[in-house]
C-alpha cells in the first residue's frame, strides 16, 4: 500500500472516529434528556405539548326555569369582562409608552365611563400580567371595544344567570353565585336542583395554530357538555305577580314588618303562587346580604312560606273542629255555655276569649264565627282529650315536613310524653297557641278540608326536561285526614264563619268562601304586636284554590279580620277573574 | 451493487484468463438485468431527474392538501365564531322576550298607555241563565 493510500485511509479513519464521537455525544445528550431528566420535574413533553395544544373546559349551559305557562323565570346570558395586559403593553410599546398608554386609557374610558381614568392608570401601572378592569359590560360596549381593537386589551366572555322578572318569585327560585370558576345554585329551586340544572361540563383538546385556533389536521379530543335540565314550575307568574304586589301594598299600608301568601290548587296540591315581603332581587343578591326576614330570624333569601314557623292562632280552630267532627263527637249544632272564660277541674289554666267576651249558649258553628277560644278549648279538653286530639295534629301534618321540593321547617308542638307537656298545651293548641306551623302547613291543613278530607302532597315542580327525558310530577295523595262527610260539614261551618263571622271582609261578590281568621300574639312582647292571618278556600261549593295570608306585626290594623281578610279577598277575587271561575253564590 | 461489481472487475489480476473475465462480466450484466428489470434501460441521470420530479410532485400535492386544510380550518373557525355570536344573540333575545313577557313589564307599559287597574269593588256580576261556559284555550293548563 502506497503512503498516499495510507494517509487517505488514516484521514478516512479520523473522519469516521469524529463522526462516531459526535454520534456518541448526541446519544449521551439524548439519554440525559429522555431518560435521566424524564422524571426530574421538568415535564418536558407536557411543556412541549402546551406550546401547540389547547385544553379547554366546555361549560354546560345551565337549565332554564319556566313558570306553568312556559314563561321564563331564569335564563342565561353571556357578557364580557374586560382585561388589560400591563406587562405586555410595556414590552409592545418600549419607546412611546406614555403617549400610547394615554391613548388606550382615553379610548377605554370613553367606552367604559364607569371605569375611572385613575383606575385605568392604576391597572396599567400595576406590573401584573393581567388586570380585570370591568365586569359584565353591556353588549354595546363589547361591540365598541371589539371594533376599537385596542392593543393588549381583551374581552373574556362569561355566562351569567339572569332572572328576567327581577324580584318575582325570588324566594322560590333562589339564586346562583357567580364566581370566576364556579356557578352554584343556592336557596330555592336553584339550590335544590343545582346538580340537575348545572348539567355536565365537557372538554376540548386539540393542536392549535400560532393564533391558538384549533387545527383541523392533527389529533383532537372533544367531549361535548351535557346541558342542564329545564325545570317547569307550577307557579303562574301572572298570579305570582298579582299576589306579590297585593301583599306589598298591604304590608306598606298596614305598616307591617313582613308578610307571606301562599295559593294552592285545592285538588292537586300544586303551588300556584308563593310570595313573601321583604324579598330580594336575585340579579343583585349580594345587596341583600344584611337584610333579614321572618321577623329577623332568617336571612331574606329564605322562603317565608316554608321557613317562617309561627303560632297560627284561631285558624287552628278549624283543625280542632275537624278532629271532633271526624270522630262523631260533635255536630255543627253541638252547643256549650260560653261565659268568656273556661276553668278546668283538673287544674289546667283557665282559657278566656278575646277581651273576655261571653257569648252565652253557642253552637260549634258559632264558636268558629265568634272565634271563641273557650269553645275550641272546650272541644279539645272536654270532648276530645289528648288521645283523640293529637293523632289529628299528626294527620294534618303539623310538626313534620310537608314534602314539598326543597328544604323547609317542620314546625313544632309539645305532645303527651314530651318533657314539658301539660294539659295547658292541649287547650292552647286548640286555638293555635303553643304550636309552631309554617304558612304552608296551615294552607295544606285547609287543603285537606277543601279536598274532601284528603291531603295532597304540595309540589312546586311540574316537570323536568333533562335533555329530552321528561319527568312530569303527578298529583300525589299524602293521606286521608278526615272523612269526606266531616270535611263537607266543616266546610259548611267555615262558610258560615266567613259569612257571619270575623272573615266577612274577605267575602268575594258572587262566590262562596270557607275561611277562618287568626290573630296570634307572642308571649313576652306587647299584645298589639300580632301575626294576623286568614286561611280559607274558594269557591266553597267546589273548591279551586286554598289561600293563606299572613301579615307580621301590622300596625294600622292588627287583627286577622281587619288586616289579613281584605287582602285575602282581593287575591281571591282576582284569582276568580283570572281563571274565569264561574260564580257559585248568585241568587 | 453496480459500482461494487465494476470495482471487482477492475481489480482482477492481469494474469487471469480472458475467458474468466468475460464470464464474470456477463454474469454481472445478468444480475443487473435480474435486479433491475424495469429500469435497465434508464440511466442514473434519468432516474435522478424522475425521482426529483416525483418528489416535487408529491410535495406539491402535500402542500396543496395542507393549504386546503388550513383554508378549511379557517372557515371552520369563522363558522364556529359565528355560531358563538349567534348563540349569544339568541340568549340575549330570549332574555329580552322573557323580560317583556314579565307581568311587571306589561303592567308598567299598560300604565304608560293610560290604563288603570280595575277597582274590584266596582265589579258587577251579570247572571245569564243556562249559559254554557266557553272553554279557554289554556284550560288544560289551568289548575
Amino acid at each position: 500500500m502506497s503512503s498516499e493510500m495510507r494517509r487517505a485511509r488514516n484521514r478516512q479513519m479520523l473522519i469516521f472516529l469524529l463522526v462516531c464521537a459526535g454520534m456518541l455525544i448526541l446519544l449521551g445528550r439524548l439519554f440525559y434528556w429522555q431518560i435521566l431528566e424524564s422524571h426530574s420535574g421538568y415535564n418536558l413533553a407536557e411543556l412541549a405539548n402546551e406550546e401547540h395544544t389547547q385544553n379547554q373546559i366546555l361549560n354546560a349551559p345551565r337549565g332554564l326555569i319556566f313558570d306553568s305557562l312556559g314563561r321564563i323565570l331564569a335564563t342565561n346570558v353571556v357578557r364580557d369582562d374586560v382585561y388589560v395586559e400591563p406587562i405586555q403593553f410595556s414590552i409592545d410599546h418600549p419607546d412611546n409608552t406614555q403617549s400610547d398608554l394615554e391613548a388606550v386609557i382615553n379610548s377605554l374610558h370613553q367606552v367604559l365611563p364607569n371605569v375611572s381614568l385613575q383606575k385605568l392608570q392604576q391597572a396599567f401601572s400595576s406590573g401584573l400580567p393581567t388586570v380585570r378592569i370591568a365586569v359584565r359590560i353591556d353588549p354595546q360596549q363589547s361591540l365598541q371595544l371589539r371594533a376599537l381593537q385596542l392593543p393588549d386589551v381583551f374581552l373574556q366572555p362569561r355566562t351569567w344567570r339572569i332572572y328576567p322578572a327581577g324580584e318575582l318569585a325570588a324566594q322560590i327560585l333562589g339564586y346562583v353565585t357567580q364566581n370566576d370558576s364556579d356557578n352554584v345554585g343556592v336557596y330555592g329551586i336553584e339550590g335544590q336542583y343545582n346538580s340537575l340544572l348545572a348539567g355536565k361540563p365537557g372538554s376540548f383538546t386539540a393542536e392549535t395554530d400560532l393564533q391558538g385556533n384549533p387545527l383541523v389536521v392533527g389529533a383532537d379530543n372533544e367531549q361535548l357538555p351535557v346541558s342542564g335540565a329545564n325545570i317547569t314550575l307550577t307557579i303562574d307568574s301572572a298570579v305570582e305577580y298579582m299576589v306579590q304586589s297585593a301583599l306589598e301594598n298591604a304590608v306598606k299600608q298596614l305598616q307591617a314588618e313582613s308578610g307571606s301568601v301562599v295559593v294552592i290548587n285545592a285538588r292537586t296540591g300544586a303551588v300556584v303562587a308563593m310570595a313573601g315581603v321583604g324579598t330580594f332581587d336575585p340579579n343583585n343578591y349580594g345587596k341583600y346580604a344584611n337584610q333579614m326576614g321572618c321577623l329577623n330570624s332568617e336571612q331574606v333569601y329564605f322562603n317565608p312560606v316554608l321557613y317562617c314557623a309561627y303560632e297560627p292562632g284561631s285558624t287552628m280552630k278549624a283543625v280542632t273542629m275537624a278532629a271532633a267532627l271526624d270522630q262523631g263527637l260533635i255536630t255543627p249544632n253541638t252547643s256549650l255555655d260560653d261565659q268568656g272564660c273556661l276553668s278546668f277541674s283538673d287544674g289546667t289554666p283557665t282559657v278566656c276569649n278575646w277581651e273576655y267576651i261571653a257569648y252565652g249558649r253557642e253552637t260549634m258553628t258559632q264558636v268558629l264565627e265568634h272565634s271563641a277560644n273557650v269553645g275550641a278549648a272546650y272541644v279539645a279538653h272536654n270532648i276530645l282529650g289528648p288521645s283523640r286530639y293529637y293523632p289529628y295534629l299528626a294527620r294534618f301534618g303539623f310538626g313534620q315536613a310537608t314534602g314539598i321540593d326543597g328544604p323547609e321547617t317542620a314546625g313544632y308542638y309539645r305532645k303527651p310524653g314530651d318533657p314539658n307537656w301539660t294539659e295547658s298545651d292541649l287547650t292552647r293548641q286548640a286555638f293555635g297557641q303553643s304550636i309552631l306551623a309554617t304558612p304552608l302547613q296551615m294552607a295544606m291543613a285547609y287543603e285537606a278540608i277543601a279536598n274532601g278530607g284528603v291531603m295532597m302532597r304540595p309540589y312546586l315542580v311540574a316537570s323536568i326536561n333533562n335533555n329530552g327525558h321528561m319527568v312530569t310530577t303527578q298529583p300525589q295523595v299524602e293521606r286521608r285526614v278526615i272523612s269526606e262527610k266531616a270535611a263537607q260539614t266543616l266546610t259548611g261551618m267555615l262558610e258560615d264563619s266567613a259569612l257571619y263571622g270575623f272573615a266577612q271582609p274577605a267575602q268575594v261578590p258572587g262566590y262562596t268562601i270557607a275561611a277562618k281568621t287568626g290573630t296570634a300574639t307572642t308571649q313576652g312582647i306587647s299584645a298589639d304586636q300580632t301575626e294576623a292571618s286568614l286561611a280559607g278556600f274558594i269557591p266553597a261549593t267546589n273548591p279551586r284554590f286554598v289561600i293563606l295570608v299572613k301579615l307580621d306585626r301590622p300596625q294600622k290594623a292588627i287583627y286577622g279580620s281587619t288586616a289579613a281578610a281584605p287582602l285575602w279577598g282581593i287575591i281571591a277575587q282576582q284569582l276568580m277573574e283570572y281563571y274565569s271561575v264561574p260564580p257559585d253564590a248568585l241568587k | 451493487m453496480h459500482g461494487g461489481q465494476a470495482q471487482s472487475a477492475s481489480s482482477s489480476t492481469p494474469d487471469k484468463p480472458v475467458e474468466h473475465i468475460a464470464a464474470g462480466s456477463i454474469l454481472a450484466a445478468k444480475r443487473r438485468r435480474h435486479l433491475h428489470p424495469f429500469f435497465y434501460r434508464i440511466g442514473p441521470g434519468t432516474l435522478s431527474i424522475c425521482s426529483v420530479l416525483l418528489i416535487g410532485l408529491m410535495a406539491i400535492l402535500y402542500l396543496s392538501q395542507l393549504g386546503q386544510a388550513v383554508n378549511d380550518n379557517q372557515q371552520i373557525q369563522n363558522l364556529h365564531q359565528r355560531q358563538v355570536t349567534l348563540q349569544r344573540e339568541n340568549q340575549d333575545l330570549i332574555n329580552t322576550i322573557a323580560q317583556e313577557e314579565s307581568p311587571a313589564y306589561i303592567i308598567a307599559h299598560a300604565k304608560a298607555m293610560g290604563l288603570v287597574p280595575a277597582n274590584p269593588k266596582e265589579v258587577q256580576i251579570l247572571v245569564v241563565k243556562h249559559l254554557q261556559m266557553i272553554p279557554r284555550d289554556d284550560q288544560n293548563l289551568q289548575p
